[in-house]
């Protein structure tokens, strides 16, 4: 017991430590924000609107929902290195620059979860709204309602890829310490360094994170076991 | 409400509707055997198909005042209470409460109230939307085999309410069922589709007893047969 509290308390008091938290939380936040945002306008656009190419647009969407993050830092690196294209903003090694990334790699997550979603909730509550006189405004405001448990999941499902992301931030954040450091980087360091055991306590940090995110997802979900409208 | 010349073609299926004449305040029924289009129609007429042809003259009925419920309706994601003050919400109605616990006490619904309508029975399901359709009051409801999972005792209290509701505070019913019971008990007038036309329109028990055209004739001695084996 008392190696254990020896090991938290040298894990804690470690500056470093808590920066990697502060900074995991910050990007993931953001990155998640701009995402959802992004992610639930396209989804739920793409499914309200034809246009020829709409079956290509959403084959890219689904690749792009499993391309690897290495390549996506990749990209953002060549994109804000100093002789990129936007290297005058210098945001290389900075959180705006993670956050870019982080966004590149979310958004067609969340926009095609949502784009499932909407392909099979959207025709019923449409003529549902339609039964009972929505205006058009009143109908979109209504299929939101209707796929808040979806909408919710997603997010989740953005943040916990957020938090749990380490290549890309990596090569775009350049893991600075105490600044652009997060927990994943921190553990890819810790065990580059051969410091096993506070990788490990990190480590579990990010799987307890993972497991409360799980439970609200799971929470999220439990009403779709009962609807039998879909 | 005149149909007048209204066509619309789903594959193989054609709905042609030459003329029909829907009077104000009555109770009309739409008969046919399965796949005969009541169900087609009843989607033109709530605007949720557009006609390929010919048109529907409203006579000044707002769309808004126009309401349907289905054999499967769907329910929102919310409560009992909550699914039925919906089309007063979009209304900006503020909602009788009192009235809609009466609503629920006559059919036995009350001690579901708070409860999720994703939870109901198929049966249930169908007494909430007939609740949510009149409480709001419209001008036309069109109920499309609403009543087909209900108990005989439910289905008479609400044949009673409608005749009674029609004593006082006329509106106009379009009622599709293959139960012809309920036709014979409500309707005023009566109209018989066959193959996506109206084969006979007009007085209910002149259409239904006294038919001289041979599909009619057919169709209502199957019904008979088949309400003497039940």
């Amino acid at each position: 017991m008392n190696r254990i509290e020896a090991l938290l308390s040298q894990v804690f008091t470690d500056a470093g430590t808590y920066d990697s938290i502060k900074v995991t939380f910050q990007m993931a936040f953001f990155s998640t924000g701009i995402s959802s945002f992004l992610g639930i306008f396209w989804g739920l656009l793409l499914e309200r609107i034809r246009f020829p190419g709409k079956g290509i647009v959403i084959r890219i969407n689904r690749t792009l929902m499993g391309v690897p993050p290495v390549v996506v830092g990749l990209v953002v690196y060549l994109l804000i290195m100093r002789r990129g294209p936007l290297g005058s903003l210098s945001l290389l090694y900075t959180i705006p620059g993670m956050v870019i990334a982080q966004t590149l790699i979310i958004t067609p997550i969340i926009c095609g979860m949502i784009y499932s979603y909407a392909v099979k909730a959207a025709p019923g509550v449409r003529v549902f709204a339609k039964m009972m006189g929505a205006s058009k405004r009143q109908t979109d405001l209504l299929l939101l309602k209707e796929m808040k448990n979806e909408i919710y999941f997603a997010i989740i499902t953005g943040f916990g890829r957020s938090i749990s992301e380490v290549g890309a931030v990596m090569l775009v954040g350049g893991n600075i310490k105490g600044y652009t450091r997060t927990m994943t980087t921190t553990i890819s360091l810790l065990k580059s360094q051969g410091i096993f055991q506070e990788g490990v306590v990190l480590g579990i940090l990010l799987l307890l994170m993972a497991f409360v995110l799980q439970c609200l997802t799971d929470f999220f979900r439990k009403d779709d076991n009962v609807n039998e409208n879909y | 409400m005149k149909i007048t010349d209204l066509e619309k073609n789903v594959e193989e299926f054609c709905l042609r509707i030459e003329n029909l004449d829907i009077k104000e305040k009555k109770i009309h029924g739409i008969i046919g055997g399965n796949g005969s289009g009541k169900t087609m129609l009843a989607k033109l007429i709530m605007g949720i198909l557009e006609p390929d042809r010919g048109q529907i003259d409203y006579e000044g009925l707002d769309q808004r005042d126009i309401t349907m419920t289905a054999q499967r309706p769907y329910l929102l994601r919310r409560s009992v209470y909550d699914n039925i003050t919906y089309p007063l919400e979009i209304r900006k109605i503020k909602p009788d409460e009192k009235e809609i616990d009466e609503w629920l006490h006559r059919y036995g619904l009350y001690t579901k109230k708070k409860q999720y309508a994703g939870s109901l029975s198929s049966g249930e399901r169908q007494i909430l939307s007939f609740i949510r359709a009149v409480i709001f009051r419209p001008k036309l409801i069109i109920i499309d085999e609403t009543f087909s999972n209900l108990q005989p005792d439910t289905v008479a209290l609400i044949e009673e309410w409608i005749l009674k509701k029609q004593e006082n505070d006329p509106i106009t019913y379009i009622l599709i069922s293959h139960q012809m019971s309920h036709i014979i008990r409500l309707c005023d007038k009566a109209h018989v589709m066959y193959r996506g036309s109206i084969l006979e329109s007009g007085n209910c028990k002149d259409v239904l007893f006294h038919s001289k055209i041979p599909e009619v004739v057919r169709y209502m001695a199957d019904q008979v047969i088949r309400m003497e084996s039940v």
